[in-house]
């Protein structure tokens, strides 16, 4: 699955460091176009310090990243970024513009279009992730989902290859959770190739073709996500996913959410299953 | 011998406290031509200086967030003497020592006439200076919108240049309104000191006045005194104003 030229991402050997502190020790691995994989490990383990060095938010030391064969470090970086979009946990939308206006931005300054059919475009996007209402609110004015929503149109807008996810769920109220991930499936069921670390255990069983663990800047185990879920081959991969399992289970108890890491009955019926976050009250 | 001639005009402490001798108001009201002269050439001064500590001031700030190597030292060390140093000692230098040529010539506002060279000194010492605080207010301002907009900004594939332009300075232009109030209230009351090159503005004119009727001084000043608390008043006012136009929803308050 991994190292060949059909690869749209592939990581051949990847290190990167912040000063003495080594992040990635060595990763590898291939995504082709339409994957979707979903990256998991414990805080620190270098899951989005990975994610930042696909689109160059950060450098790598050694090693290569190409996307779609070429080299990501002699791309031009924005030419790089334009084809590769981010969603980011803190949604990052700019405060001063409304969702159109966050979503016509690139659209006009990078991409070159007249604002009139920026505009056109952009509501096009919005109302793809549900916000063509919202169109003219800002930032400030919608909750977390509608943020990270007009986020991901955001990064839509310019028509990537490849779609980044740095825990696009993580800093959103529980029951904001669903509409994120609903728009997520959406686009995997549109065949966008994502990268996405996300503990959303319930979005990486279903919509996952490929499961990460990370953990030490190192892949510790990469597979489908049944496998690694039924009968994980690292003993470090089982007791981190118990963890996880553990947490989502005292949520469960508390009444709280759950995700369905849990309920191993929910895989196998092939359902489409995408509506089921959002039918949480 | 002058000194003698002049002491016994001059008002005993008492009367000069009390500043309601209508005749010396009347000095003053006979004289308002003269005075809002004087105040037309401090608005003109504190507007050219504002302007030139805006122009250097913004860019400077932004140099200071994301400069550098030699030109960030640079505007550092240039921003740390210029706030360093007295405002008579920078007038001294533009007006006195400068190396450019000023323009020479002289204009007349409302019947007053200045000196250009006086003019364009004091409108590049106050608007340097200006420059080298408002730099200040500004990389506060930008250093206050998170990392993560530049980020979005770039990730989009925005230049560094582009993210910074429309993405970090909107939103750090409106966060630097309340520090720009301080900044233009100290530009307009240190107009004042252009007294010192000779520019005809309105304390130098006040001075003019009670020189002239030494027993209206407190009057006189006085006058000066609400005409700059009426600009300064006007002023931030409005600015309060442009701030709330601006204010992005949502945000709340200022």
């Amino acid at each position: 699955m991994s190292g060949t030229d059909a690869d749209l991402l592939r990581f051949e050997d990847v290190h990167q460091s912040y000063g003495d502190e080594k992040v990635l020790r060595g990763i590898s691995f291939g995504m082709d176009r339409g994957d979707v994989e979903v990256v998991i490990g414990p805080s620190g383990s270098g899951k989005s310090t990975m994610l930042r060095c696909v689109n160059r938010l950060t450098e790598i030391d050694s090693g290569h990243i190409y996307i779609d064969g070429e080299d990501a470090a002699a791309m031009d970086e924005n030419d790089l970024r334009r084809r590769v979009g981010m969603v980011f946990q803190d949604f990052n939308l700019f405060a001063h513009r409304t969702a159109l206006g966050n979503v016509t931005l690139g659209l006009t300054e990078v991409r070159g279009m007249e604002k009139a059919a920026a505009r056109e475009d952009a509501m096009g996007h919005l109302e793809r992730v549900g916000l063509g209402d919202q169109a003219h609110s800002y930032p400030g004015e919608l909750s977390g989902g509608q943020k990270q929503r007009v986020g991901i149109a955001r990064a839509l807008a310019m028509d990537p290859e490849l779609m980044l996810f740095d825990e696009p769920t993580s800093a959103l109220d529980p029951e904001l959770i669903g509409e994120v991930l609903t728009v997520m499936r959406d686009l995997a069921a549109d065949g966008m190739t994502m990268l996405c670390v996300t503990h959303e255990m319930g979005f990486a069983r279903e919509v996952a073709s490929t499961l990460s663990f990370l953990d030490e800047g190192k892949v510790v185990e990469r597979g489908p996500p049944d496998q690694l879920f039924d009968a994980p081959e690292e003993a470090r991969t089982a007791q981190f996913l118990e963890r996880l399992t553990g947490l989502h289970d005292e949520d469960e108890r508390s009444g709280g959410p759950r995700t369905s890491s849990d309920g191993h009955g929910e895989s196998d019926g092939g359902e489409p299953s995408g509506t089921r976050r959002g039918e949480r009250p | 011998m002058e000194s003698l001639v002049l002491s016994p005009a001059l008002p005993a402490v008492g009367e000069l406290l009390v500043p309601l001798q209508q005749s010396d108001w009347e000095f003053v009201w006979r004289n308002r031509e003269f005075l809002l002269a004087g105040t037309a050439i401090t608005v003109l001064l504190t507007l050219s200086s504002v302007a030139v500590g805006v122009l250097a001031g913004l860019p400077a700030g932004i140099v200071e967030v994301y400069g550098k190597g030699r030109l960030a030292d640079l505007v550092r060390n240039v921003g740390v003497l210029l706030r360093g140093t007295p405002i008579v000692v920078i007038f001294a230098f533009t007006f006195f020592v400068l190396p450019i040529p000023l323009p020479g010539g002289r204009v007349s506002v409302l019947g007053t006439e200045f000196g250009l060279d006086a003019f364009f000194a004091a409108t590049l010492g106050l608007g340097l200076r200006s420059a080298a605080y408002q730099a200040q207010i500004f990389r506060g301002a930008i250093q206050s919108v998170g990392e993560g907009q530049m980020e979005a900004a770039r990730s989009v594939g925005l230049s560094k240049l582009g993210a910074i332009r429309h993405v970090v300075v909107p939103q750090a232009l409106r966060r630097s309104i309340p520090g720009f109030q301080n900044e233009y209230t100290i530009v307009l009351k240190d107009t004042s000191v252009a007294f010192f090159i000779g520019l005809a503005e309105l304390l130098t004119t006040g001075f003019n006045l009670f020189v002239q009727e030494s027993t209206a001084v407190f009057e006189v000043i006085l006058a000066v005194s609400a005409v700059y608390f009426v600009l300064t008043f006007v002023t931030n006012r409005g600015l309060d104003a442009l701030g709330e136009r601006f204010t992005i929803p949502g945000e709340g308050s200022r």
